[in-house]
């Protein structure tokens, strides 16, 4: 009898999947925009959004007009980091194209270098634009390190003098500090909370609109049984995003896979159980398309991006906004995806971050069915 | 045998609005049940209660056997709903509809392609079943919605309004379906505003701003709410002479269509001859006047006009 019951309960299921696997079918566009956006988008971002800084301009004054001055400019702009934009020109010329932005840093060789450096004690200075801040940074640590690199080859130390600024470089697990590293994790977790809320929002969204959920309500499929069977196909889409996306950073951009599969599957499985709860408790509340895409975008999309770590580091956040983060799933899943591809961690070390995603994702889904009643007062 | 449809003080109360106020009715198995009144006079509100999808404030009803309220999940098991809302999937094919709804209720296999098969046969939907759903007429999307609500051979169906908006075509022969099931025992809840299909219910319950006003066979109603001679007059000069005949003693009712008017006398206190009599000294001449048969509709109207002066 109970097996019967069962057997009938996961026939209404399939009954429910089908159905929207026919609905999909339907409107494949959507189904290729689900495919295709991770994948543009990661390319776009992936090259087009680089907080690498290179090709740096360079305005060079160099007053010693020696031999070594000048290998020492070769040195510096050799790794193609910095390019020479201005050569020989007066330092007001340079301040002025680093004012008017033509330049991001100048160079300064003061007449007498090449003796200095033969006597031990050389100095160059480097003016870099502090508008960017970021790039500024960057551009400083590197300018320092390419010099004192140049430096040691020519025999003798150079130092640099520039404004004292902090430099927070990061390149730890990510020596040739690639932002692609970064960004494919991040750039996952945030497309696949889009597509996962938006989808589910707008799906469920529909049936209210178009009145078929009070037909739904009067069978005896159960609230759960519409549920679960509506999630399932989207449950599958996002996990082919997921490959897709990783498929695609481990071609294009080298990103490998050095951890645990199991801690990458799971960790993805509950993330996306607990976006599509998230896009069904919001087309639930809303019963309506239009504020369910604006809803699952305010509560889904922002934070994903923002306050995930996917772009702002999270030890970075203002204590308030650090607060709210723990609350965003993508959080633990950027986290998960960052620990398996760069760090080669396992379940040993990202259980945490899985035992969050799991609580989200139970909490959204029992939330979900809860406000799902099968009544219409 | 227990009653298909049992319902006890039935209320059903949205804020301070009273949507169904004090409903009781019994509907007998395999019977034509018509459900007729103004749209918001709460019809739709009793067909969601008795499909259990929406709980009463007061009162209970038993449909299939089972309390609406204490057990919605084993009434909804025994019955067939269509909905007012257009409620298939329109970007669906007409076999996919059908083919998750049949299993919606459980059918799979071989079963469910019996049933779709002999749906799709006396629904006569063979030649659109691979067919976009959403491309179709209305009357044929209306024909797949009453097959959708009744592929899984329910005891009782309920539909609220599934002739709205159909040509009169389309309606007969949709009505031809709804007593081919009768007639196969299914007990039909029907609703609808329409007067003249009405007439094909075995009992029709009348609503009035949530209050069931009247219960009776068609005839019944007729006689008891629309009684007397239904005279229908036509002649020139008829607009001004309609005008001080309504209040006259032995006139009931008054009420114009087209070029002419219907006259509804007690013909005890006014006789046919009275009347002609009484018109063509107004000007009505030449008088026709022949003997018509009173309507659900002029039943409707003295119903609501009652009402609406407060009697009950």
């Amino acid at each position: 009898m109970a097996s019967t019951r069962v057997n009938r309960r996961v026939g209404r299921i399939l009954a429910m999947a089908g159905k929207e696997v026919l609905h999909i079918r339907r409107d494949i566009r959507t189904l290729y925009l689900a495919l295709a956006l991770p994948v543009v988008m990661l390319v776009l971002f992936g090259f087009g959004i680089s907080f690498d800084v290179d090709h740096l301009e360079l305005a060079v004054v160099d007053q010693d007009r020696t031999d070594l001055s000048r290998e020492l400019v070769r040195q510096v702009t050799a790794p193609q980091e910095f390019v020479v934009v201005q050569d020989g020109t007066s330092p007001d010329e340079a301040v002025g194209a680093l004012r008017r932005g033509t330049a991001m840093s100048v160079l300064l060789i003061k007449k007498g270098f090449a003796e200095d450096v033969k006597r031990g004690g050389a100095q160059v200075q480097l003016l870099v634009d502090g508008a960017d801040g970021n790039s500024a940074t960057q551009a400083l640590a590197k300018a320092q390190a390419l010099v004192e690199m140049a430096g040691r080859k020519l025999g003798g130390s150079i130092q640099v003098a520039a404004p004292p600024l902090e430099a927070r470089v990061r390149t730890l697990f990510n020596p040739d500090a690639r932002s692609a590293m970064f960004l494919v994790p991040g750039l996952a977790a945030y497309l696949l909370a889009i597509v996962a809320v938006l989808i589910t929002a707008l799906t469920v969204a529909r049936e209210w609109e178009r009145g078929s959920m009070e037909q739904l309500f009067a069978t005896p499929v159960g609230r759960l049984e519409i549920v679960v069977g509506k999630l399932l196909p989207y449950l599958g889409i996002g996990l082919l995003q997921v490959l897709l996306v990783l498929t695609v950073g481990a071609w294009v951009f080298d990103v490998p896979v050095r951890g645990s599969l199991v801690a990458l599957s799971l960790g993805s499985v509950l993330f996306l159980v607990g976006m599509l709860g998230q896009g069904l408790l919001i087309s639930v509340v809303t019963r309506n398309q239009v504020v369910a895409t604006q809803v699952a975008t305010m509560t889904s999309v922002l934070p994903s991006m923002l306050l995930s770590g996917f772009i702002f580091p999270i030890e970075n956040l203002p204590p308030p906004l650090k607060l709210i983060s723990t609350l965003i799933p993508a959080r633990y899943y950027v986290a998960t995806l960052r620990g398996v591809l760069l760090r080669g961690n396992g379940l040993d070390v990202l259980w945490p971050q899985l035992v969050a995603l799991a609580l989200f994702a139970a909490l959204m889904l029992v939330v979900a069915t809860r406000r799902f009643q099968r009544r219409l007062d | 045998m227990t009653p298909a449809i049992e319902v006890h003080h039935l209320t059903r109360r949205f804020g301070d609005f009273t949507a169904v106020d004090d409903v009781s009715f019994e509907v007998g198995a395999g019977e034509i049940f018509g459900y007729l009144g103004a749209n918001g006079a709460g019809k739709s509100t009793t067909i969601r209660m008795l499909c259990g999808l929406l709980k009463p404030t007061g009162g209970s009803a038993r449909v299939a056997g089972f309390d609406v309220d204490k057990e919605p999940e084993r009434v909804k098991a025994g019955i067939g709903y269509m909905s007012q809302k257009f409620s298939l999937y329109l970007d669906l094919s007409v076999r996919a509809n059908l083919e998750f709804f049949a299993s919606a209720y459980g059918a799979h296999g071989r079963e469910l392609e019996t049933r779709i098969g002999e749906m799709v046969e006396r629904m006569q939907l063979g030649a659109v079943q691979d067919e976009v759903t959403g491309a179709l007429p209305g009357g044929m999307q209306q024909r797949i919605a009453l097959a959708s609500a009744v592929l899984h051979r329910p005891r009782i169906v309920f539909l609220d309004e599934p002739t709205a908006g159909v040509d009169p075509v389309q309606r007969r022969s949709f009505w031809e379906l709804i007593r081919d099931l009768a007639s196969r025992g299914t007990t039909v809840f029907v609703t609808t505003h329409y007067m003249d299909e009405a007439e094909n219910c075995a009992r029709i319950g009348i609503m009035v701003d949530g209050k069931l006003v009247a219960l009776d066979t068609p005839e019944g109603l007729k006689r008891t709410h629309a009684p007397g001679r239904v005279l229908e007059v036509r002649g020139p000069r008829l607009a001004p002479a309609l005008d001080s005949l309504r209040g006259m003693a032995g006139v009931l009712d008054v009420s114009r269509f087209g070029s002419g008017a219907t006259v509804r006398v007690d013909p005890e206190r006014l006789p046919a001859e009275s009347l002609a009599e009484w018109l063509r000294a107004r000007g009505v001449d030449p008088l026709e006047m022949e003997d018509s048969a009173p309507t659900l509709d002029d039943v409707f109207l003295a119903l609501t006009a009652r009402a609406q002066r407060g009697e009950d």
